[in-house]
Order: structure tokens, then C-alpha cells, then sequence
């Protein structure tokens, strides 16, 4: 594979973890809780595009409305417990940690932990791969970096141009005097948590698409998606997919210019050298929080 | 804290220094061995974590990197290279340490790295090095190290024996280095740091330098308990060692044990493991994770300070309630093997500790008494004014476009009792910041005696003399009121041990009027009593200038009076200070001087009569009249 | 219009405010004037329901708003221009107007309330487009007030709309007040600078200490040598 290949897949497969990573990340921005719950969720939103495109042979990606509903009920559940038991930041943490192991084991019983995958009957993206000029790709790996762009703009446009959106923001910038004008948090964090949540299962199916799927994944999610988090800025939006194709294109270029080993020590050496010298995050946003 | 914790200590070390003689004697299944071993690496790595970031309030997600540099220095030193087993523990321990101070300096130096920005470097770190450790062939290379059986002295016996002597070593080891450290000033400094860093560091603490030496002993403990936990794996590699197990677990055990005690991470262990165990064994292994989830869920929600807080409440009644209920079922034996009994009784103890009954010492809203208040009689002696001693030159700070102090010169001098005085944002508290050392000014000079204060840490400024207290009392709220102020005895210009410290509090407290509150926590005085406190603990420092910010604000008529008497009574010790103040007839009372800000610039200064009859002063708090207008 | 009957309040557990009693009628100006640290913020923020009241009643138009939580005492009719304005800083100067009315009572007549709010600040209609951070002081303040009216109040609670502001802009923000108060609304408005908050208003209070000291007729108190004592404890 050329590095330009390499690089440019690299970049294609890093919007897949920017779609996990973005409600993750504006759960995190705007309710100030770290809910590792939210793997979980891609979890079973994967399994979940598995168990019904092959049961009703329904196209796997329409099988996500379903997943997107059952995991956006999840999210704002999980929310309105943390409110209603004023649960603090680091509290979230650990809860959520939980209820993760939890979700891990309950896959790991309904569907065991072998490895499984969607047969090519009921999976046709897998096989096949799309042209962009010279270069060729896989075809789940395009749907998902489709989607992602979807996602982010669709999220921003909300975030911007709703009345609801905008209010989610004035929360997140002054939330006492934002009550003080009638936002209620508690419905606007329990909305929000309910949309990372279908994300979440959006992430899941994108997944499923490409790879095959076993109960330990989300740790092997969590460096990646944290890094994406963090190079984008907690709680930005377009900063998420930036950072989620910068990511995945040094991964890549990284992996064919010296070794796929090498790779998270670039990424996450990025991510110290982030930490250090600008810790909002390497795209800026205009958000005052 | 009490010193039974001693009994505590010596009996875990006597009990498992018996556990292998026992075993030869009753021909033990080497499982249990197997067992209390797992149990024993569990504790060094949990009690490691909880010395940096239990006791210190900076949680790490790193646990992984140094328990993975001393997995790999075994294998690769002893494993690879045949160096002697205990020679690669000794540089496994010495690495991870390392690897510590890099991680410390670069986080602890900066300071706008926040608690969750530390989390955050922590969790990269382990990503970092386990791609090294794969990318290098001189360590991994990819394909894992072969970890042979090393040798062991003859009379241990089996190699389990063997291994479980050196865990129980490591393991008691890391439970000592607790201990002593909860109980010296290392652990009081830590405490501190938790509470509240700045106050700390203002008291005279050297934050960065405690703060090093807690993760160099996580570091140093974990590297050790990793290398020989190597010993036990036969074959070493990258997934293996480093994946989020073991920085998730050793979370997990601390917060279950408890934070705040050198035993905690040990019961976490002990529960956690236990479970794991039963769990694995029982054919419910389809539920281990799931069990082990909704526990952490519950106990997050109930008991977020730990079964050791819930159990130091009722000692006896766990203690015995866990007795009995193990050896009544190993009396019985017609259920279960002996971990079985275990579990149980550990689950029956754990029940105890939920008991609904006597709340002790923390309490949250609740018992806020009225005290009675010791009121000082008594004539000021007037006291002469000397030197100068703080000195602002055009001392200016800008906040980003902002200016809050535009060229301020102001003379303190021995003796002196200044008011400071403005109206709002007026730059009164961001002059006192300036003076502490909290905040660097934009231009300008401040010395103290001569010597140049910008750019010195504010532990150093304490020692020289500046002590300030702060408008919204920020006492160390785990600890005692006389603690508090030991603290800063402790950490003063002359450093004094904890025993030494705490006597001499005394005199400070007689001096505020809070003797008779001691032995009680912060939140269980009222809000006087906690202004009080903060002078006993500014003055425990034993400045030479004491800056007073606002320490009147909500009190009634008779605190103030009371609070004014205090203030004369410090003044009459000797101390220059300064104090902000809105209420203006306490300022005209008690001032020598007055110095008036307005916009950052200093309006007016000089007696408090002949100033605040001053046109200008008059203008600046009352409003200038708009243009005129019809009503 | 609005009956604070001896309220207490703490802040944390310092009392902030003894018994504070404040009456305001409509269409009218009512002053809370004394130093800092007196209670003049926490007096608003109880109203506003930002801060518990631990002791007494708060009553507007007959609706006992004492207990109500934070959010929903917008939707009755108080609105609060905030001490330092506390705009949104990223949204633009737009979208701090349009979330003005985000209450359920004043989102039917966003529009309308707009068009009366640029009626009144012509040059926020120029900056519509304007991130609020961006403006300067005097404009951040109209954006304050603005966002405030659009949540259709009756009731203006303005906290220190004087702080950091040069004179002449000083100027500008009370004839706004007046305006507002000529148009039917009521202003409770807390100040330090004591001299214009009274001109404008009907009725002051002498705020000290947490305790109100004196009260009356605001012209009669401006005469008053009794309130300099207070003030400046000379």
C-alpha cells in the first residue's frame, strides 16, 4: 500500500472512532460527566445490527433505527439516574465503569465471546470496495466515514440553528444564569445523553460493518476514542472529526513508514504534547466553555 | 487515625509470615497460596495508587505503565539475560520509579495541568510505552518473553511457597510505606494538597516536592509488585501487561477499601479478589463481571468513602461479626471450602458496616452548635511603627485586557494595622494576591525586608513572612481545627514533627478563642469559628505581615465585635497587618492607616478621618450625580 | 407587584440577609442601594431563586414564587440583568437576544419582543451577527438588558448596571431604565453608585450589613446626610 493510501485510509477509518467518540465527548463538554457507559452502548449497538440483520435479513444499516432508538432510551436513562442521584464527576466515572462491565458480560452470555460476523449474505458492504481515483478503498470504511461527516454536520447545525441547541450551549457557557431564563437542565442533559446514545449505536453498526465483533472490544476502543476526545477539544463538535482523521491518518502513515506498532506511540505522544501545551484541544471553538 | 494501627500492621505481617509454616504443618492445598498471593499483588498495586492519588487527589489512570515496567524489566533482565531475579526487581522498581519523576515533572510543574488534565496524561502514558516495548526488539519486539522459574532457596519448599513469601513482602512492604506516610508529615502534606493545594502551598507546603515523592513511591512500589508478579506468569506480552486491568482494578479496590486510610486498598483487594475467585470457581462465570459491576455501582452510590470509613465506625461489631461467621462455618464444614467461608463472612462484615446507627465524626450539614464565644476585654496597647517591611512599587496585573491594578505603590510597615479599602472591583483582593504571591503582577516590584518576591514560590514567600487568609474560610476539611493549624507549624520556617506541631497549636487556637473546639472537624463549626480558624492558621506561620481579606463578611454584630477584639489581640503580638474590609465603620475603628483603591489606583491614603472625608473618596463610594434632570 | 417579606438568606451557611422586607409597585423604580458585601446580589439571586431563602416570603402578583425553583421563576414574569452581565460569550449578540425567551410564557411573542428590542438598541440590530464577547462594555450591557426584556417581564431585576462603565455610556443605560419603566415594566435596581440610583427611582432602600437600615421616598433620602454616614461609616 503507497503511504497516500495508507494515509489517507488511515484517516477514512479514524472518522469510525470520531462517530464513537462524539457523544462521548459532548456529554463530557456540556453535563461535565465521563460516562464509559457510552462504550457499552456501541457495544450493543453493534451486536444489535448483528443479531437483527442476520435474524430478519433486514440491511444492516437500516437495522439501526432500531438500535439508535433502544440506545438513545439507554443514554437518557443512565442521565436522569445521575441527576436524580446527584451524582458527582468522578462518581460518573466510576458508575459508568460499571455499568460498562456489566454490558460486556451480558453480551458476552447472549452471544458468547467468540468471534462473529455478519455472513456476506447479510452483510454486502464488507466484500466491496469503492474506487476514488487511483486509490481504492473498502467500503465500510467509506459508509463510515460518510456517516461521520453526516453526524457532525447534522450536530452542528442542531447545536447552532435550533432553539434547543443554542440552549444546550447557553447552558453550557453560564448555567446558572441560563436557568435563570427558563433552561432546564435536567431535560436538556437527559435529550443530550439520549443523542450520544444513538450516535453510540450509530458507531456500533458502522463497526459491525467491517470488522467482526467480540465482547472485549470496547477496551480496545477506549485509548483511541480518549485521543480523539482530547485532540478535539471536549465538547467540539467539528474539533471530534478533525481530530478523529488526524488520528487515523498519522495512524496510518505511521504504520506503512515505519510499523503498525509504532503508531499509538505517535498518537498518543500527540496526545501528551496536546495535554501540556494546549489542553482545550487543537481546533479551537468559539464556545466560551 | 488512632494508634492502634500499629496492632493493625504488625498483625497482617505476623499472620501471613505464619501462612507458609501453617501450610507445611496442615499440608494446605498450594491454592491458598495461589490465593493470598493474588491477594497480596492486588494490595501493593491498589495501595501504590492510593498514595499518589488517594492521598494526594491526583487520580491516576497510569497504574498500568509502572506495573508494566516491572513486569518487563523481570523479563527482560531476568528472563532474557539470566540477570539474578532480585537484581531485576531492584531495576524494575528503580525504572518504574523513574518513569515516575519524568511523568511528575512534567505534570506537577505546570500549573494549569488540572486534576482531570492529569487523569488524562496518565491514561497516554501506558499507550506510550507499551508501543515502545513492542516496537523495540532489545525488549518485545512483538513476541512476548519466555519468564523462566528462578531459583529459590531449598527450605521454602515449593515454588509457590517461594512466590508467595515474595509477595507477601512486597505486599506488606507497600502497607508499611503507607502507614508511615499517614502518620508523618508526608501524609499530612498530601492531605493537604487534596483539601486544597493553593492554601497549602500559601502555608508554607512544598506541594511539587510532596507531590514527587508520592508518585515516586506509587512508582516504585508498583514496579516492584509488577516484577515479581513476572515471576508467576511464565510468559510476558504486550496485550497481556498492558491493557486497562490492572489501572481500572487498582481504582476500583481503592475506592471500595477507602481512600483515606493505609488499609483501605488492602479490604478493597481482599473483597474484590475474593469474589472474582468465588465467582470464577462456581460456574457463574457468566456473572462475574456482571456481579462485580452492580457492587461497584451500589457502593459508589451508597458508600462513596469506603467500607474501612464504615468499618473504623464499628470495629468490634465487624471485626467480630467476621470471626464468627468464618470459623462458624469452618467449625460446620458441611458447605463450601474455606474461600467460600471466606466470602461470606467478608460479605456478613460488609453488612455490619451498613447498618444504620451512629454516624461518626463526618458529619455533613447537620450539628452546626453555637459555641460560646471567649470575648477578649481589654485596652490596645499602642503599638510603635517601624520599618518597612512589604514594599509595592507601580505593582500592576493585568487579566487579559482587563487591568485590575494599574501601577499601585504602597508601604507596609512594622507595627501598622492597614485598611484596605474600595469599592468593588476596585482591585483590593487582587493587590492581596500579589502581596501572598498567589498571582506574579504584570510590572512592577514587591518586596519583602529587601528581598524581591516576584517569581519566588509561595511556599518560600510563607516562610519569609506573608500570611494571608482568605474572604470564604478554605479550611483543610478533612482534618481537625487543631490539625489545621498544626499544618502550618509543621511545614513553618522551622520544620517540627507531628506531635511537637499539635501541642504547640494550642497556643495559637487560646490566641483566636477556639481551644475548647479542637477535636472538631471544619464543617461542624459555624462560619465565625472558621474565620477564626483561618487566622490561627495564617498566624501559625508566624508572619511579620498577616493579610486579612474580608474576614468579617457575614457575621452578626456580636461576631464582629468579637472578631475585631482577635484582630487587636494579633496586632498587639506583633504582626503588621492588612486587612480588606467593606464595613466601613470596623475599618475606621481599627485602622492606623487607610488606603483607599479605586479602578486599580490608589484614591486616597493616610487617617481614617481625615481620608474618608476626602471629596473624592466621597465621590468614588457614593456615585457622581448624572446631569441634572426634572423628576 | 413584588412583597419580599423578611427574608433570610445564607450564603453557604453565613447569613447573608436579616429580614429583609422590599416592596416594589408597578411601573415603578425601586432602588437597593449600600457597599459591597451589604446583600444587594443576594438579595436578587434569592428573588431570582438562584440562592434558597431559608426564612420568609417572596411574593410576586400574587403568585408566592419563595419556594420556586430556578428556572421556572422566569416564566412568571421576573427577569434579571445579571451583576458583570454574564452574556453567553460564544452565541452570537442574536442568540443571547433569542434564548431571552427561551420561558414558555414569552417564546409565543419572540419575534414581536425582538423588533421592540432593536426598537430600543438600534445598534444591537447592526451587531446582530456578533459574537457577544466580542462587544464592547456599554453594548454588552444594552445585550444584558435587551435579552432580559425579551423574556416579556414585568418585573426588571438589574443588578449593578453602572459597574465598569465610563460615565457618558452611564449616562445611556439609565435613560434605558427610564425608558423601560415608562413603558409599563418595573425595575428593582441595585447599585452602588448611590447618587444615580437615586434620581431615577421612586423609592430606595439602605441596604447594611444584610439588614435594611433605611427605607422612603428617594429624593428624601438623597437629601439625607444620614445615608453618607451609613455608606462611608463616618
Amino acid at each position: 500500500m503507497s503511504q497516500l493510501q495508507a494515509t489517507i485510509f488511515g484517516a477514512l477509518s479514524g472518522s469510525l472512532f470520531a462517530v464513537m467518540a462524539l457523544g462521548l465527548s459532548l456529554v463530557w463538554g456540556f453535563l461535565k460527566i465521563i460516562n464509559l457507559a457510552h462504550f457499552g452502548m456501541i457495544l450493543l449497538g453493534a451486536y444489535l445490527t448483528f443479531e437483527l440483520a442476520t435474524t430478519t435479513g433486514i440491511d444492516p444499516i437500516i437495522t439501526v433505527m432500531i438500535g439508535a432508538m433502544a440506545m438513545f432510551l439507554f443514554g437518557a436513562i443512565v442521565q436522569a439516574g445521575f441527576e436524580r442521584w446527584r451524582v458527582s464527576e468522578f462518581n460518573s466515572l466510576l458508575i459508568s465503569y460499571g455499568l460498562l462491565i456489566i454490558t460486556v458480560q451480558v453480551v458476552s452470555n447472549v452471544w458468547t465471546a467468540d468471534f462473529q460476523r455478519m455472513d456476506s449474505s447479510v452483510n454486502p458492504y464488507a466484500a466491496q470496495s469503492l474506487a476514488l481515483g487511483p486509490l481504492r478503498f473498502p467500503l465500510p470504511t467509506l459508509i463510515a466515514a460518510g456517516f461521520a461527516v453526516i453526524l457532525v454536520v447534522a450536530a452542528k447545525l442542531i447545536l447552532e440553528r435550533t432553539y434547543s441547541g443554542r440552549a444546550l450551549q447557553a447552558f453550557g457557557q453560564d448555567r446558572d444564569i441560563a436557568g435563570a431564563f427558563g433552561i432546564d437542565h435536567t431535560k436538556l442533559g437527559i435529550l443530550l445523553a439520549g443523542a450520544a446514545g444513538a450516535t453510540a449505536a450509530i458507531g456500533g453498526m458502522l463497526h459491525s460493518l467491517g470488522e467482526s465483533l467480540h465482547p472485549d472490544a470496547p477496551f480496545e476502543w477506549v485509548g483511541r476514542v480518549f485521543a480523539i476526545v482530547i485532540l478535539g477539544g471536549i465538547g467540539n463538535v467539528t474539533g471530534t472529526l478533525y481530530a478523529g482523521l488526524l488520528v487515523g491518518g498519522i495512524s496510518g502513515l505511521t504504520a506503512a513508514v515505519w510499523s503498525p506498532s509504532a503508531s499509538p506511540f505517535v498518537v498518543f505522544s500527540l496526545v501528551v504534547l496536546a495535554l501540556v501545551f494546549r489542553p482545550t484541544g487543537l481546533f479551537p471553538s468559539k464556545a466560551g466553555h | 487515625m488512632s494508634d492502634r494501627g500499629w496492632i493493625g500492621l504488625l498483625l497482617v505481617a505476623v499472620g501471613l509470615a505464619a501462612v507458609p509454616a501453617l501450610a507445611a504443618v496442615f499440608d494446605f492445598n498450594s491454592f491458598y497460596l495461589v490465593f493470598l498471593s493474588g491477594i497480596l499483588f492486588w494490595t501493593a498495586q491498589s495501595t501504590s495508587w492510593n498514595i499518589l492519588s488517594g492521598y494526594s487527589g491526583y487520580f491516576s489512570f497510569g497504574q498500568g505503565a509502572f506495573y508494566g515496567v516491572g513486569v518487563y524489566s523481570m523479563a527482560v533482565f531476568f528472563g532474557r539475560h539470566g540477570v539474578d531475579w532480585l537484581a531485576a526487581t531492584v531495576i524494575g522498581g528503580l525504572l518504574s520509579m523513574l518513569l515516575a519523576l519524568a511523568i511528575g515533572t512534567i505534570a506537577f510543574r505546570l500549573r494549569s495541568l488540572r486534576g482531570e488534565i492529569f487523569a488524562l496524561l496518565t491514561l497516554a502514558v501506558p499507550f506510550i510505552l507499551a508501543a515502545v516495548v513492542r516496537l523495540s526488539d532489545t525488549i518485545d519486539g512483538g513476541q512476548g518473553i519466555i519468564v523462566p522459574v528462578p531459583e529459590y532457596p531449598d527450605f521454602l519448599g515449593s515454588f509457590q511457597t517461594f512466590f508467595f513469601v515474595a509477595s507477601a513482602v512486597v505486599g506488606v512492604l507497600s502497607l508499611a510505606v503507607a502507614f508511615v506516610m499517614e502518620r508523618t508529615r508526608y501524609g499530612w502534606a498530601l492531605f493537604a494538597i487534596r483539601d486544597d493545594e493553593a492554601v497549602a502551598e500559601g502555608l508554607g507546603v512544598p506541594t511539587f516536592k510532596h507531590k514527587m515523592i508520592s508518585i515516586a513511591a506509587n512508582g516504585l512500589i508498583g514496579g516492584v509488585s509488577g516484577a515479581v508478579l513476572a515471576l508467576n506468569l511464565g510468559f510476558v506480552s504486550v496485550e497481556g501487561t498492558f491493557n486497562l486491568r490492572v489501572p481500572l482494578f487498582v481504582i476500583v479496590m481503592s475506592v471500595l477499601g477507602g481512600r483515606n486510610h493505609w488499609a483501605g486498598p488492602m479490604i478493597g483487594a481482599i473483597y474484590i479478589h475474593t469474589l472474582q475467585n468465588r465467582l470464577a470457581d462456581s460456574g457463574f462465570d457468566g456473572w462475574s463481571l456482571i456481579v462485580l459491576g452492580v457492587i461497584l455501582v451500589l457502593l459508589v452510590l451508597l458508600a462513596p468513602e469506603g467500607l474501612m470509613a464504615r468499618f473504623g465506625r464499628r470495629p468490634w461489631a465487624v471485626g467480630g461479626v467476621f470471626a464468627s461467621t468464618l470459623i462458624g462455618l469452618g467449625s460446620w464444614g458441611g458447605w463450601g471450602q474455606p474461600v467460600d467461608w471466606l466470602a461470606v463472612a467478608l460479605g456478613a462484615a460488609a453488612l455490619v458496616g451498613f447498618l444504620p446507627g451512629r454516624r461518626g465524626r463526618e458529619m455533613a450539614g447537620g450539628r452546626r452548635a453555637h459555641h460560646a464565644l471567649e470575648i477578649f476585654e481589654g485596652v490596645p496597647a499602642p503599638v510603635e511603627v517601624g520599618r518597612p517591611l512589604v514594599l509595592a512599587d507601580e505593582a500592576a496585573k493585568d487579566f487579559g485586557g482587563v487591568h485590575a491594578l494599574r501601577g499601585v505603590s504602597v508601604t507596609i510597615s512594622q507595627g501598622e494595622l492597614v485598611g484596605l479599602v474600595g469599592p468593588n472591583g476596585s482591585g483590593k483582593t487582587t493587590l492581596v494576591n500579589l502581596i501572598s504571591g498567589a498571582l506574579p503582577p504584570t510590572s512592577g516590584t514587591l518586596t519583602l525586608d529587601g528581598k524581591d518576591l516576584v517569581g519566588m514560590p509561595q511556599h518560600r514567600i510563607a516562610h519569609l513572612g506573608i500570611a494571608r487568609t482568605y474572604q470564604i474560610p478554605r479550611p483543610f476539611h478533612s482534618l481537625t481545627v487543631r490539625d489545621n493549624v498544626a499544618i502550618a507549624i509543621m511545614f513553618g520556617r522551622v520544620p517540627h514533627g507531628l506531635e511537637v506541631a499539635r501541642e504547640a497549636a494550642d497556643e495559637f487556637l487560646s490566641l483566636v478563642g477556639l481551644h475548647h473546639l479542637s477535636d472538631q472537624l471544619p464543617g461542624q463549626v459555624n462560619l465565625h469559628e472558621r474565620q477564626l480558624l483561618e487566622m490561627a492558621r495564617a498566624m501559625a506561620t508566624r508572619p511579620v505581615v498577616l493579610l486579612l481579606d474580608e474576614a468579617l463578611a457575614g457575621l452578626n454584630p456580636v461576631e464582629v465585635d468579637n472578631a475585631v477584639a482577635v484582630v487587636r489581640r494579633i496586632h498587639d503580638s506583633g504582626v503588621a497587618i492588612v486587612f480588606v474590609e467593606h464595613v466601613l465603620r470596623v475599618v475606621n475603628q481599627l485602622a492606623t492607616r487607610i488606603v483607599v483603591l479605586d479602578q486599580g489606583e490608589v484614591l486616597a491614603e493616610g487617617e481614617p478621618d481625615i481620608v474618608m472625608s476626602d471629596p473624592a473618596v466621597i465621590r468614588a463610594y457614593l456615585g457622581k450625580e448624572g446631569h441634572a434632570r426634572r423628576q | 407587584m413584588l412583597d419580599v417579606s423578611d427574608v433570610e438568606v445564607y450564603y453557604g451557611d453565613a447569613q447573608a440577609l436579616w429580614e429583609v422586607s422590599v416592596r416594589v409597585e408597578a411601573a415603578e423604580v425601586v432602588s437597593i442601594v449600600g457597599s459591597n458585601g451589604a446583600g444587594k446580589s443576594t438579595l436578587v439571586a434569592a428573588i431570582m431563586g438562584i440562592l434558597p431563602i431559608r426564612r420568609g416570603r417572596i411574593v410576586f402578583d400574587g403568585d408566592d414564587i419563595t419556594e420556586m425553583a430556578g428556572h421556572r421563576v422566569c416564566r412568571c414574569g421576573v427577569a434579571i440583568v445579571p451583576e458583570g452581565r454574564r452574556l453567553f460569550p460564544g452565541l452570537t449578540v442574536g442568540d443571547n437576544l433569542d434564548l431571552g425567551a427561551f420561558n414558555v410564557a414569552a417564546r409565543p411573542h419572540q419575534a414581536e419582543s425582538l423588533q421592540r428590542v432593536f426598537a430600543l438598541f438600534p445598534r444591537l440590530a447592526q451587531r446582530a451577527t456578533q459574537l457577544a464577547g466580542s462587544l464592547s462594555g456599554g453594548e454588552q450591557q444594552m445585550l444584558a438588558i435587551g435579552r432580559a426584556l425579551m423574556a416579556r417581564p414585568r418585573l426588571l431585576l438589574m443588578d449593578e448596571p453602572s459597574l465598569g462603565l465610563a460615565p457618558v455610556i452611564v449616562d445611556e443605560v439609565f435613560e434605558v431604565i427610564e425608558a423601560v419603566r415608562d413603558a409599563g415594566v418595573s425595575v428593582l435596581l441595585v447599585e452602588q453608585n448611590v447618587a444615580r440610583a437615586l434620581e431615577i427611582s421612586s423609592r430606595a432602600y439602605l441596604l447594611s450589613e444584610g439588614r435594611i437600615v433605611m427605607e422612603g421616598n428617594a429624593s428624601e433620602l438623597a437629601a439625607n446626610p444620614e445615608i453618607r454616614r451609613a455608606v462611608l461609616g463616618v
